[in-house]
């Protein structure tokens, strides 16, 4: 986190909720880095607003991002070690949509005079120009299109990302006052800064596809991929023919394979030069191009084309795998006298993308035609100058080009404040460290839910989006997968630590264990944060790195206190309910919505978390009777209900020799497969309504 | 390490009854470790007490708690002065050391137990306590096999096995292991079986002077050094 706005609310969020917790690696691996753990979290527990918030603090987009994130997090995820990682994107799509992102309206002041220009309108400079709003600046973007969007527009195809989407952002800039040139070609910066701009971000992308530099490149019917897309994506509807085949294997390659079977072509073919393993493009989309019908030639590469008859005959060679190149990808060899010839109507190629920088820019470019900047803050050979995205970095992410797009903004503000460039703090520590064998063996396997896809048949057709959204339950079940990386125990005070070795019995992942001197370690690494150590220690000396999860207790009782006292109703029942999957506060809460009033619902991070102090809280404020409950077998974490059952017979055994009846503490649902508990729940409260009546009978009967 | 057991909320709010305030004093060493007495008894402990009050009418109290690192060395207690001066009585989970300490330290306030001690021994498991050790001050367990007889045997005796050994197991309780059994096992296991073929006459207890006290130090005296 770089910004000063969002820094400090940051820091603030983190100190509140965070604690300790060490940034898991989902977060590192983000190029935005997202607070992933923190809202797949709230996902978890369906609090989907907050999670909202959570994102959109971190993510200028994240609509966008939802829909054609490469999610790096998800290639990090540690529960990939176990079975699967979570579906961090689809998780994060349901949380846009279900959070109502389109309903947000964002307002900016401008507080600052000098007027910057974003040449470009693709996601790094969308982003550029958001937060550069954000810190007040007034802000142009300069679009040669008709349309802000640049690759988000022309290069992604609409059943990946609509362009409601995309339109949605942008009325959101014009809204923070983001001043908009469409169908505006810079062609010179000097102008620009004669027109008063007093720093200039150039991220142009890199449209211009690479050529094979093969005879026959120029016939008609040979087209490149950037300017198929483009072409299919301001609406024309280019003519292929029945046969068509993609040279290629990277994203835009598959963008292309299947507009054009979106576009009615009966056949198209992927013609790589290497093997699928080689492939660059994502498994994801090359598993959905299967699935549409698009078929695939490994190691074959054209070497010269011919238009004859109305049709391109494609000489092509065969290719082995030879040693491994610089990139570590093996690299392709024509084997000999292979040659033989295809037929296909279109010919796409799509072997690769490279910016086009105009001269009259005076910009020093690198490798690639790309635009050389210093990584750090991003500024150009000229004064003032700064580039960022595919202009830079050549063909890249969207979310990378957000981040290059932030990074900017926040660097052109160091440069316009006159400040030396404040980097990013590496203060927060990082989790790293694999899970142990033991340890991946003792954590419960969990199916990953896949968000529904329209069938192939469904999405040949059209361009509608291919991929639907979760609904409210599969999110929730997916989410509660996380493993809660960097958020587990530690021993805040060693001092304190008697060693008595009960987190190290009492571990269900056996994570605790004594160092050879004879200390108490608990690897942040391993550690699966279910807190049943936590509540046990004898000395209180473990703590989560996010002790919110246990403070929030504490404040959710004394809350449901208050509000119970106020209430009057009688007789008053507490109940500790897991909140994970919407379970305290959605399914059970919705038991007696229709006139049970007297029962409370503490909601609780896990019914482990739940300490016996709390219960007798509840007691000494008045509770008649008090019943935890928990999610029951969609549980995620281990051993659960055994610790829940130890600390109520540990409270039980303290009730009846204060006098009262143990049948005044319940639980419910700690293993049960299905979560109906309605009719144990009616029989709790009638029971502890004939309890109350029978002890003002018998203070009656003393008085 | 001592092990002790919390003694029952009943004895505990009887013996607390005449005073108002009461300071919950754990200890965080041995007391911890057996779950009787540390920082997350003590917290119990007075959430427990706090309900009773609520739902009784017998006297009000007011409670604090603070858990010390150990309670039977004086310099442990140096941080409570404040603290005593502000309360009408110590409800003491240590040890029954750690509570004649405080008393020792803190002589214008009573001092409660709060917790039974009960043996020395060690964590069987996670939540079970076996007694290993009585203090007897004259160690055999050399002889033993390393298995100790005074406290592993009900009748405590030095040539065993009785009569009332039953297929390992002792004839005072089903479920517990004969220690003179074990003692045999273990030695025919270090083929050191002519051990149990001694006779180890009973020990003579008077010799063992009350209190005991044992004194490291040499008694060096003053001038000595004037060489």
């Amino acid at each position: 986190m770089d910004n000063e706005v969002t820094n400090y609310q940051n820091n603030r969020m983190r100190e509140a909720s965070h604690g300790r917790s060490l940034i898991p690696p989902c977060q590192v691996a983000c190029p935005l880095h997202m607070e992933i753990g923190e809202y797949v979290d709230l996902v978890a527990q369906g609090k989907v607003l907050e999670a909202l918030q959570v994102i959109r603090e971190g993510n200028p987009f994240p609509s966008i991002c939802a829909y054609v994130c490469t999610h790096p997090c998800e290639d990090a995820c540690r529960r990939s070690q176990v079975d699967k990682s979570i579906a961090i994107r689809a998780l994060k799509r349901f949380a846009v949509e279900f959070g109502g992102d389109r309903m947000i309206e964002l307002e900016a002041e401008t507080v600052q005079s000098e007027k910057v220009a974003v040449v470009g309108s693709g996601p790094a400079g969308l982003a550029c120009a958001y937060y550069l709003r954000k810190l007040g600046y007034p802000v142009a973007i300069f679009e040669a299109y008709s349309e802000l969007g640049g690759m988000l527009r022309v290069g992604i195809p609409q059943y990946r990302l609509p362009r409601e989407v995309v339109d949605t952002e942008v009325q959101r800039l014009i809204h923070m006052g983001v001043e908009i040139k469409t169908n505006t070609r810079v062609i010179s910066i000097d102008l620009l800064l004669d027109m008063g701009y007093k720093a200039v971000f150039i991220t142009v992308g890199a449209h211009q596809s690479l050529r094979m530099g093969i005879e026959g490149e120029e016939s008609p019917g040979v087209i490149d991929g950037a300017t198929f897309l483009r072409e299919v994506n301001l609406g024309l509807k280019p003519s292929l023919g029945e046969e068509v085949a993609v040279v290629g294997g990277g994203n835009v390659a598959m963008d292309a394979a299947r507009a054009a079977v979106r576009l009615g072509a009966d056949k198209v073919s992927i013609l790589y030069r290497r093997s699928r393993t080689e492939m660059p493009a994502s498994p994801d989309e090359i598993e959905q191009a299967l699935e549409e019908g698009v078929e695939t030639m490994f190691l074959v590469a054209p070497t010269k084309m011919k238009r004859e008859n109305g049709r391109l005959s494609v000489t092509c060679v065969r290719m082995e795998l030879g040693e491994p190149d610089a990139g570590g990808r093996r690299r392709p060899v024509p084997i000999e006298d292979s040659e033989h010839n295809m037929e296909f109507d279109t010919l796409i190629t799509a072997i690769g993308q490279a910016p086009q920088i105009s001269e009259d820019f005076r910009l020093r470019l690198g490798r690639g035609s790309t635009i050389q900047v210093d990584p750090v803050t991003l500024t150009t050979n000229r004064t003032g100058i700064f580039a960022g995205g595919d202009a830079v970095t050549g063909p890249a992410t969207v979310t990378q080009a957000l981040a290059s797009g932030r990074q900017a903004a926040f660097r052109i503000n160091d440069y316009l404040r006159h400040r030396y460039p404040s980097v990013d703090k590496e203060a927060e520590e990082t989790l790293s460290g694999e899970l142990l064998p033991k340890t991946i063996e003792t954590i419960r396997k969990i199916e990953r839910l896949e968000p529904p896809l329209l069938p192939p048949e469904a999405r040949t057709k059209e361009f509608k989006p291919v991929e639907l959204i979760y609904n409210w339950e599969a999110a929730v079940d997916e989410a509660r997968r996380c493993l809660r990386c960097g958020m587990g125990a530690e021993i805040m005070f060693q001092d304190k630590c008697a060693t008595c070795l009960t987190c190290l019995r009492i571990c269900p992942y056996h994570v605790p264990y004594l160092d050879e001197g004879g200390t108490i370690q608990i690897p942040a690494d391993q550690c699966q944060a279910c807190g049943i150590c936590v509540a046990e220690c004898p000395a209180k000396a473990i703590v989560l790195r996010k002790p919110y999860d246990r403070r929030h207790i504490d404040e959710e009782l004394e809350h449901a206190l208050k509000s119970a006292a106020e209430s009057k109703s009688k007789p008053l029942i507490i109940g500790f309910c897991c909140q994970y999957g919407l379970f305290g506060t959605g399914a059970l809460a919705s038991l007696w919505r229709e006139g049970k009033a007297g029962i409370w619902i503490v909601p609780v991070l896990c019914v482990a978390k739940l300490e016996g102090g709390h219960i007798l809280r509840a007691f000494e404020m008045g509770a008649e009777g008090v019943f935890v409950a928990g999610c029951g077998e969609r549980c995620s974490r281990e051993n659960t209900a055994f610790w829940v059952l130890q600390r109520v017979e540990e409270v039980r055994r303290a009730l009846s020799q204060i006098g009262l009846e143990q049948e005044r503490l319940q639980t419910f649902n700690l293993r049960a497969a299905d979560g109906d508990i309605t009719e144990a729940l009616d029989n709790f409260t009638g029971r502890i309504g004939g309890l109350c009546l029978a002890s003002v009978m018998k203070q009656e009967v003393k008085s | 390490m001592i092990v002790a057991e919390q003694k029952s909320l009943e004895e505990i709010r009887r013996i607390i009854a005449p005073y108002e305030k009461v300071l919950l004093l754990g200890c965080g060493t041995c007391v911890t470790v057996c779950g009787a007495g540390g920082e997350r008894e003590v917290a119990f402990l007075n959430s427990a007490l706090r309900v009773a009050q609520a739902k009784s009418d017998d006297g009000v109290h007011n409670f604090s708690e603070y858990t010390v690192k150990r309670q039977c060395d004086f310099e442990f207690l140096d941080v409570l002065v404040d603290k005593v001066n502000e309360v009408d009585t110590i409800l003491s989970l240590g040890c029954g050391i750690g509570v004649q300490v405080v008393a020792e330290r803190f002589p214008d306030i009573p001092i409660l137990p709060g917790v039974n001690t009960s043996f020395m021994g060690m964590a069987k498991e996670w939540g079970v306590w076996d007694e290993r050790c009585a203090a007897c001050g004259d160690c055999r367990l050399a002889e033993t096999a390393g298995i100790c007889p005074i406290t592993r045997c009900t009748k405590g005796i030095l040539n065993g096995p009785c009569a009332g050994t039953k297929n390992g197991k002792c004839e005072a309780n089903k479920d517990m292991d004969c220690a003179w059994i074990l003692i045999y096992k273990r030695l025919e296991r270090l083929h050191q079986l002519e051990k149990m073929r001694r006779y180890y006459p009973p020990r003579n207890f008077r010799v063992i002077p009350r209190p005991r006290r044992i004194v490291m130090k040499a008694d060096i005296e003053q001038g000595e050094d004037n060489g």
